[in-house]
């Protein structure tokens, strides 16, 4: 099998006295995309941050392309992200400057092209995702697809060979989903990359994503190809992936009795 | 009584986290100056926004602190047949104290407060993180330079603030209540010492603009990212920066001036 781009051994991770990550193994396969799903709360968003180097485990190990995170250094941290493009659940962008300009920030930081090029560089990755049209308009006039879009453009400027998407359908309407999910899927087969989505949207996840991990209080509950997952014999997959009310998820939060809780208030007594 | 103590233990370290917080944010701060000063650049935009933006209010309180200073100063100079004195009154007020005080406290309101919104929603948005996770640091490319800003702009401004105030007087005193403009200007010049009154009342506005610009990114790069959060961070700015200005002028004018 060849190497991992990532691979998470025994990850554990803490905000404060709320337990995220309790030894969370994850391997990700290059040139695919994996899917990373689970219900809200799971700490998503917090393992693309520590694959990032943005947050630091408790304990355990992180590995992304053979380079522990855990441990880099700032300098070998920034090194190692100008190799991975991420898509913020907001987008991120900078909101005093244009979309163009946006899309050539990372550029003009990184690198001392000329400016024709970086202008070239910059169209061709609007064009990618369909917003050459949009290049002189100020994100605050973008609608949220479009933002995504733009941000997705920012991404992949700098040509990184793994993207990571937090929640890039959360919010969208079906046409903008739509483009979403066939701009993950082509970007990542045009460009070669590996692409780690987190999701809880399961069917749109599910048509792109070639792995899938299931996470669930701060463990990895199951994992495996998408088909495979269907027919799951684990009863809580299959809750989740069927989205059904009620299952091994109780559809009521635990509480004491009800009938108990009312009479409390003395009006049924 | 135990909760009151148990509040009160936590208050206080909380604070002194947030003073460690703050430190290391400066040092933070600190580290990259160095390569902000090769791209200038970014700190003239800055220095647009930070330092050109806030000279309407400088300029106007200015003319009217001078002017208040002329009337207030006559009607006490002239019982005393004294109102030749009253260009150096002004002017060493102004000079000394009002000029590094009052643009200070001036510049918390409109420059400090902008500063501290615009950081705070810039993590609120994840502006900054976006940033990090481009490879760029957000410390080097968006505080440093603002900070900068702050430091050279403020004493720039208390200058302005003085030399406006002073004509501001010149204009109640000699143009509408009557002072001899020769005796206004000459006892200005004997009086007013550059080394003694001027270069102290720099000294002030500078250390006022480290405070002050410290303070308004501090204080937006450490907010809680949301709107509350924000909103409170913008009022602590605007307070402390006050509240450090007043209080170290105090020690800096007790050691200048308290000989």
């Amino acid at each position: 099998m060849t190497e991992p781009v990532v691979q998470i051994r025994d990850l554990h991770f803490a905000h404060g006295e709320r337990v995220i990550f309790d030894g969370v193994d994850l391997d990700i396969a290059p040139g695919g995309i994996t899917a990373i799903m689970g219900p809200s709360g799971t700490g998503k968003t917090t393992l693309l941050k520590l694959i990032g180097g943005q947050l630091r485990p408790l304990s355990g190990s992180i590995r992304v392309y053979g380079e522990e995170v855990t441990t880099l250094s700032r300098k070998g941290l920034y090194q190692l992200r100008k190799r991975m493009g991420m898509l913020f659940q907001s987008g991120a962008l900078l909101t005093d400057i244009d979309v163009f300009e946006n899309v050539a920030y990372p550029i003009r930081e990184h690198t001392r092209l000329p400016k024709p090029l970086v202008r070239d560089l910059v169209l061709m990755k609007l064009q990618a995702v369909g917003l050459r049209g949009a290049s002189t308009m100020m994100p605050s006039e973008l609608s949220g697809g479009m933002a995504r879009r733009v941000a997705l453009a920012r991404a992949i400027a700098l040509d990184p060979s793994m993207v990571m998407y937090d929640e890039p359908f959360t919010g969208q309407d079906p046409i903008s989903m739509g483009v979403l999910v066939k701009l993950i899927r082509e970007l990542n087969d045009a460009l070669g990359l590996t692409s780690i989505v987190v999701s809880h949207d399961v069917r749109e996840t599910a048509t792109i994503a070639d792995y899938i991990y299931l996470l669930s209080q701060g463990k990895v509950v199951e994992h495996g190809k998408p088909e495979a997952l269907q027919d799951s014999s684990l009863e809580w997959s299959r809750q989740f992936l069927e989205g059904r009310p009620d299952g091994p998820v109780a559809f009521h939060y635990p509480a004491p009795d009800f009938r108990d809780d009312l009479l409390r208030g003395g009006l049924l007594k | 009584m135990l909760n009151t103590l148990q509040n009160l233990g936590k208050a206080t370290l909380g604070f002194f986290q947030r003073l460690g917080r703050g430190h290391l944010f400066l040092l933070q701060m600190f580290a990259t100056i160095p390569g902000v000063l090769m791209r200038p650049r970014l700190v003239l935009t800055q220095l647009y926004t930070v330092g050109v933006l806030t000279l309407l209010i400088i300029l106007v309180s200015g003319l009217f602190v001078g002017m208040v200073m002329g009337l207030q100063g006559y009607n006490t100079l002239v019982d005393f047949g004294a109102e030749d004195s009253l260009g150096v009154m002004v002017a060493l007020s102004l000079v000394r104290e009002l000029g590094p005080v009052v643009a200070a406290l001036l510049f918390a309101g409109r420059a400090g407060s902008a500063l501290t919104a615009e950081i705070g929603l810039m993590k609120a948005t994840e502006q900054l993180s976006g940033m990090e996770m481009m490879a760029v640091d957000p410390v080097q490319r968006v505080i440093a330079p603002r900070f900068l800003a702050s430091f050279i702009s403020l004493p720039l401004l208390a200058a302005i603030f003085s030399a406006i105030g002073v004509y501001g007087g010149y204009f109640v005193g000699v143009d509408l209540l009557g002072v001899d403009e020769g005796a206004f200007w000459a006892q200005m010049q004997d009086k007013v010492d550059l080394h003694g009154d001027v270069y102290n009342g720099v000294i002030k506005s500078i250390v006022f603009g480290f405070v002050a610009g410290w303070i308004a990114l501090f204080e937006g790069y450490d907010a809680v990212p949301t709107a509350a959060g924000v909103s409170r961070a913008t009022t602590r700015t605007v307070v402390h920066t006050s509240l450090a200005v007043l209080g170290l002028d105090f020690v800096l004018t007790a050691l200048m001036f308290g000989d």
